[in-house]
């Protein structure tokens, strides 16, 4: 595997983070726990920013493997 | 009219007046009436029985009993409510068994309560020594509450620092077989969701006996046929396992890169989410 494709799988990861922790949000009805979420839903919504950057990063650096 | 009539009558209206008399009077538990109920329950319970069986008494004088042995203790209800001095004279008060550890002689001999009592009634809350009490309470109906010292008490999470997510209670969504809208509601979830929930463990409605969801819409059902395996709810351990896999690979990458702006980036966003890790752990676990 590349680094370019085991970014890629981590940023994949990140996202279904991200989706996961939006679905518990709005699933939950403490109001405490909501807010939890919602806070580390947006550090990793930063995470994931980064990684798209690096992603598209590596994209150019190895064109033979895209 | 033959006997029986009058008694099958008679019964029937003592039923339905006992019934109405006692919902009024407001459904306290056997255990927490206090020796005044106790009484008018037995009298009221009394009048009904004699008047029952006996042909011969007249009716009226029974109803007009048992509406005077209603209307006192309703008014003595609805008096304590209103008055606390009135209420420690019909329900008496607390008295204090044990102090600082120390046993109250003079009030145990005035309650009527042997050592023996006492002990028995220690053991019963899993005390053996007195000594562990910081103070013991007999309560006006009966029962006595102790609070042990400090260090005797069970250990809580409190006690350890750790910090829970808090949890409301479970909403029972399906009982056999059939769908709890109420409770559905209270949850703010819908058919739908249900329906998706159960396509995933692959049941129909049919098959289940009870279905819960929790705080959070996991679903967690038992089914008729004992035999089919169920899945946990994975969501949340799943969603842990991912996060901390992730954390693990950020590092990994900051580890390998020789790109220096690239290795901070993967170090920072490690840290970050480590922290994000840190913050959600109490409530996905």
């Amino acid at each position: 595997m590349t680094v370019g494709s085991q970014v890629k799988g981590c940023f994949a990861s990140i996202k279904n983070i991200e989706a996961s922790l939006e679905t518990l949000a709005n699933k939950v009805q403490d109001v405490e726990a909501k807010n939890a979420y919602n806070e580390v839903q947006q550090i990793i919504s930063q995470i994931k920013d980064d990684l798209k950057k690096q992603v598209i990063y590596l994209a150019r650096e190895e064109p033979q493997y895209k | 009219m033959p006997d029986w009539i009058i008694i099958i009558l008679k019964s029937i209206t003592l039923i339905i007046i006992l019934f109405t008399f006692t919902k009024l009077l407001g459904s306290k538990q056997i255990s927490h009436m206090n020796i005044f109920d106790y009484i008018t329950g037995i009298v009221l319970g009394g009048i009904v029985a004699v008047h029952t069986i006996d042909p011969n008494l007249n009716l009226l004088y029974g109803i007009i009993a048992m509406f005077i042995w209603f209307i006192v203790p309703f008014a003595v209800e609805w008096g304590s409510l209103k008055s606390k001095a009135f209420r420690n004279f019909t329900e008496g008060k607390s008295t204090v068994f044990i102090q600082d550890g120390k046993i109250m002689e003079d009030n145990l001999k005035k309650e009527g309560f042997t050592t023996d009592d006492l002990l028995e009634k220690l053991r019963d809350k899993d005390i053996f020594l007195t000594s562990d009490v910081e103070f013991a309470l007999l309560e006006p109906n009966g029962a006595i509450s102790v609070l042990p010292k400090r260090e005797n008490r069970p250990l809580t999470a409190k006690d350890l620092g750790i910090k829970l997510a808090p949890t409301k209670e479970p909403q029972t969504v399906i009982m056999d077989g059939k769908v709890m809208h109420e409770s559905l509601a209270n949850l703010n979830l819908n058919l739908k969701w249900l329906e998706t929930e159960l396509a995933k463990l692959n049941v129909s409605i049919e098959n289940v006996f009870m279905g819960q969801a929790d705080n959070d819409g996991a679903l967690y059902v038992d089914l008729y046929d004992d035999k089919i395996a169920v899945p946990e709810p994975t969501e949340k351990p799943l969603l842990l396992a991912t996060m901390k896999k992730c954390q693990a690979d950020l590092e990994l990458f900051a580890l390998s890169t020789e790109n220096q702006t690239a290795k901070d980036m993967y170090e920072q966003n490690s840290k970050k989410l480590q922290v994000a890790i840190d913050k959600i752990e109490t409530y996905l676990t």
